[in-house]
């Protein structure tokens, strides 16, 4: 863009609060112009924590946050001009048109009303919400303003863009369209810092992803990476009889998580057969009601790293 | 299908990018409050000529100075019920709903919001007071003479009511507390502050204490503007109120320059 390094940079990032919660603890990574990274972990894990440092909300105990050539800790006013924020909360636009709400903030960012204008339709055909362009904020389902706040801060974004659970409350077809809004980001040079819980969606959607648990950074990369180290196996899985108990694990079963009635192992793929017998064993004892043998999938990984299934909160792990 | 916008990548500063904001600042504050402003400015301005009138009604025979200081006074009332009362609910509300977070993360100086929020106020508070005035000159035949001062005494009494109020509101975290030392604000103001009527009506205790909290020079400072031999010693209010405006500012200051 001009010859700075534009990129995001998180060096040992300390956050404690009331001098014993570590909500971040030593977390260090970098976000590309042009990359999609995903911030991935359960609820509590000091994902928002961090983020909201970033934004120039929350001061760190220890550690640097720089962007381009500006050091975000020792100037927040930088870093809200820097930073476009969509929080996880909906916005405050019960009284905003659709349109008002998109080029206020548009130009608040420091946009010219043409270009604002213009990229603003552009965003509200690309999301689809033609329809709700004349209606107030207060009259909008969850969903619609959650994507109306989506264009809000990405209308005239800044070199770094921060969706915090973006897609909340989206139908399916509309999160296909958001996602897509969200490449083309990454396409115009934009650094994208993507907080969610929704694995498969993230897997999809992003180049590069962290998974963070309890203020620690556990596993960085690709997707595809962070699967490598379960090539080789397979996610059988069981949907157990309601209140039946847990049964027995046999040896090549390498883990496995319950969330209710749903019982995820993991298995090499050579003892697929096996699986399948034993699976077919549970349904005939009535224990189990069906089952489904699959690859294994980001999820799987993170089910591994942080114990936590798809954000519904920390199973204990096997 | 075009591509995104570029990156702004330019920090901004100086004299235009603040009256940039400030007006942008304005006209969200003006869009945020579009259902509830056209029933705020009519409950100021009935109360205000609520409260005027209910004097007449109550006593038939007025004495005249006792219309000047209920009218005078009421003016005081329209102005910082506003900053004091409405505002910090406002916040609480923001609070309350999580989107205090998102308007602090905006990219404009502090300043602008803050003086958007008192211009905000003006345009409320202001028809309230005219037509009090106006009722209160219809109805009592008022002596009044009106100085040049009364610029800066409406103004000062609006910008301290407002800024106390902003400061209370953002210094505490809790929503049901904001809302609750509100509530008792507008007790205190109406029941046991020297605006409608003079301090010697009050237990000496709580007429010297008054000398010290802003709610009286507010009075005195805006009575003095539209009367002749009414108020005396108007120069310590202003400055009993500066004191105030300065200290509302600075707590506001810190407020939100500190992040935890």
């Amino acid at each position: 863009m001009d010859g700075h390094d534009w990129s995001l940079r998180v060096r040992d990032l300390v956050k404690v609060f009331n001098q014993k919660v570590r909500a971040n603890d030593g977390i260090t990574l970098t976000v590309e112009p042009g990359e999609v990274y995903g911030l991935l972990g359960p609820n509590g894990a000091g994902k928002s924590t961090l983020v909201k440092q970033v934004i120039g909300l929350l001061r760190p105990d220890a550690g640097t946050i720089a962007l381009g050539p500006h050091n975000l800790v020792a100037d927040p006013d930088a870093a809200r001009q820097l930073c476009s924020y969509l929080p996880q909360a909906q916005m405050p636009i019960a009284s905003f048109r659709t349109r008002e709400a998109i080029d206020i903030t548009g130009r608040i960012r420091g946009g010219e009303p043409g270009p604002v204008s213009r990229r603003r339709d552009e965003l509200i055909e690309a999301l689809d919400i033609a329809e709700w362009r004349e209606v107030m904020g207060a009259r909008l389902s969850g969903g619609v303003r959650r994507l109306v706040g989506f264009a809000m801060v990405t209308v005239c974004p800044g070199p770094l863009v921060v969706l915090d659970e973006p897609t909340n409350d989206v139908d399916p077809l509309r999160r296909r369209l958001l996602w897509q809004e969200v490449r083309r980001l990454g396409d115009a040079g934009v650094a994208v810092l993507l907080v969610t819980h929704n694995v498969m969606e993230a897997e999809k959607a992003v180049d590069r992803l962290a998974v963070i648990d309890r203020g620690r950074l556990v596993a960085e990369g690709t997707p595809s990476s962070l699967k490598a180290a379960d090539r080789g196996r397979l996610r059988l899985q069981v949907m157990l009889v309601p209140r039946a108990e847990t049964p027995g694990m046999p040896s090549f079963v390498q883990r496995h998580t319950r969330v209710g009635h749903n019982l995820m192992t993991v298995i090499a793929e050579e003892e697929a057969a096996h699986a399948i017998g034993w699976a077919q064993e549970l349904i005939g004892l009535g224990i189990a009601e069906e089952y489904a043998l699959g690859a294994t999938t980001l999820e799987d990984v993170y089910i591994r790293l942080t114990g936590d299934v798809a954000g519904t909160g920390r199973e204990s792990p096997a | 299908m075009t591509a995104a916008s570029p990156p702004i990548v330019d920090l901004r500063s100086g004299p235009g990018y603040w009256w940039h904001s400030y007006r942008l600042m304005v006209r969200w504050e003006l869009t945020a409050l579009r259902v509830v402003l056209p029933v705020a400015a009519m409950v100021q301005i009935l109360a205000g000529a609520g409260f005027v009138l209910s004097l007449g009604l109550f006593f038939g025979q007025v004495p005249p100075r006792a219309a000047l200081f209920v009218s005078t006074g009421v003016l005081v009332i329209t102005l910082v019920t506003i900053g004091l009362v409405l505002g910090p609910q406002l916040i609480a509300q923001q609070k309350a709903e999580q989107t205090y977070e998102f308007l602090w993360s905006l990219p404009v100086p502090r300043t602008t919001a803050a003086l958007a929020w008192v211009t905000t106020n003006l345009i409320l508070g202001l028809p309230g007071m005219a037509v009090a005035l106006v009722v209160a000159l219809l109805r009592y035949d008022l002596d009044l003479h009106v100085s040049p001062a009364v610029l800066p005494a409406v103004l000062l009494t609006l910008f301290t009511g407002t800024m106390i109020g902003y400061a209370v509101a953002h210094a505490l975290g809790n929503p049901l507390l904001i809302a609750a030392i509100t509530q008792l604000l507008i007790f205190v103001i109406i029941g046991f502050s020297p605006i409608n009527f003079p301090a010697d009506q009050l237990p000496g205790w709580l007429a010297a204490v008054h000398r010290w909290l802003p709610l009286a020079p507010m009075a005195d400072t805006v009575r003095a503007a539209l009367t002749e031999g009414v108020v005396t010693n108007v120069i310590r209010s202003y400055l009993v109120l500066g004191a105030w405006a300065a200290a509302s500012v600075g707590v506001t200051a810190l407020v939100l320059g500190r992040r935890r």
